[in-house]
């Protein structure tokens, strides 16, 4: 398991020297799926695009705070988008700016089958065979900002059994991390 | 909170959205630090996530890279050289060609490698499970084979041989009776094996009655705990249908032992 971690340091160190070229390579391969996180809690394209200059402005700025012991380095760029996305959503511009945004509004997005992103061998079908209460649940909580308390509230069940809910989902969630990921 | 309870709990997934409280996370990132078990639960979470957002990702319009590159701490980051020179830049690009090839290669061996080792643990876990399971039946048969033997050195115990009727002349079962107890095993011997609608009875006869003593089939070696009889001038087994019958079917009669 050291191997990302190894890769994350380089590219971490890197961006400690300040080195625009890290950054650089940072953007081209996480934008998008840093992006496709925070569009998906900031339903607005042009504020999604001020969220995600901030969120890569907070990587390059606060990148010492980067602890490799604590996780990838995905996982943290992971956790500023989502956190940053959360807070843009409360912001005045926002929320004048929107109708509402709430988990009603909840659209599948593991229905999006376009073709010309890579799909790792396996992925798609291991979603297929997540129940949709799973499935909604993962991209409730993973992918669409909403926290714990927010989904309990709403699907009327209580904050343990959802914690454990979410463990299993994922769990159920078989992707190839041995045999077919990708490469 | 173990490592189970903490994998099991969910709060590896919670740490990942940020749904726990502060001393929560506090005590779940320092027990990461040390615990292999948990730092391996979840990196396979994180690797999890960062596939699914891969394959989820959207591209942001191509203005936003300029606009993020061109902004004033990243640019003059970007430190030209005292006297910038072309050969300088290119040497620049070459050297990051370099580092961005490498580190393509790099990530892909230590991809296969964390592959390897995961599969190794799935492994070994495997074996373990096996090997517990092995030990848990050892065991169990153990615990049988020692209550086996306080049967055979209990002097409280009586050994009846049964003999084979005129139906079956060269087979024997034994039984052993306790009688303060009213405990009675049988061994079924060379008793041989029913077709599956059938199963053995065995009788206790007293004053020419004959008593249930519960049903069993063919264990060879094996004890089965029969029914409580008290008192019995006799002992015989019948052939039944499956679950035994009120009364005996004397024309199937297999073995008979007298008691007196």
């Amino acid at each position: 398991m050291d191997s990302t971690i190894e890769i994350n340091a380089v590219l971490a160190k890197r961006l400690k020297n300040q080195d625009a070229t890290a950054m650089d390579y940072l953007y081209d391969n996480y934008s998008a799926s840093l992006f496709g996180i925070i569009s998906r809690i900031v339903n607005h394209r042009e504020m999604a695009e001020d969220t995600l200059v901030e969120v890569f402005m907070k990587i390059w700025n606060q990148i010492d705070q980067y602890d490799q012991e604590k996780g990838t380095l995905f996982t943290w760029m992971y956790k500023i988008a989502r956190n940053q996305a959360i807070d843009k959503t409360r912001s005045k511009d926002y929320k004048t700016s929107q109708k509402s945004n709430d988990i009603d509004n909840y659209v599948d997005m593991f229905e999006d089958n376009s073709t010309d992103k890579t799909d790792y061998i396996g992925l798609t079908e291991a979603i297929a065979i997540l129940g949709e209460e799973c499935k909604k649940f993962i991209q409730l909580n993973f992918f669409m900002g909403y926290s714990h308390a927010e989904i309990s509230k709403k699907e009327d069940m209580a904050l343990g059994s959802l914690k454990t809910k979410i463990r299993r989902c994922l769990k159920n969630l078989k992707v190839g991390l041995n045999k077919d990921f990708g490469y | 909170m173990d490592t189970r309870e903490i994998i099991e709990g969910g709060y590896l997934e919670a740490l990942l959205t940020g749904d726990l409280d502060d001393s929560t996370k506090q005590e779940i990132e320092e027990r990461l630090a040390v615990d292999i078990e948990l730092r391996s639960a979840y990196y396979t979470i994180e690797k999890k996530i960062e596939l699914l957002a891969f394959r989820y990702s959207i591209e942001p319009n191509t203005q936003v890279k300029q606009r993020l590159m061109e902004n004033p701490t990243i640019m003059n980051a970007h430190l030209p050289d005292d006297n910038p020179q072309v050969s300088s830049f290119s040497w620049l690009s070459i050297a990051a060609s370099i580092v961005t090839v490498g580190s393509m290669i790099l990530s892909i061996y230590f991809w296969n490698q964390w592959q390897d080792s995961n599969q190794e643990i799935t492994t070994l876990l495997a074996e373990k499970t096996i090997l517990a399971n092995n030990f848990k039946q050892t065991n169990q048969q153990l615990d049988d084979v020692r209550s086996d033997i306080a049967v055979l050195v209990n002097p409280a115990f009586s050994r009846l041989i049964l003999k084979g009727t005129d139906n079956a002349p060269n087979v024997e079962a034994v039984i052993y009776w306790n009688k303060e107890q009213e405990a009675v095993l049988i061994n079924s011997a060379s008793l041989s094996k029913l077709n599956e609608n059938q199963q053995y009875q065995l009788w206790a006869l007293l004053d020419g009655k004959p008593i249930d003593a519960g049903v069993f089939d063919a264990q060879s070696g094996k004890f089965q705990s029969m029914k409580n009889i008290a008192s019995a001038d006799a002992f015989a087994v019948t052939i039944e249908p499956i679950g035994g019958s009120k009364a005996p079917t004397l024309s199937t009669m297999q073995v008979y032992v007298s008691t007196s």
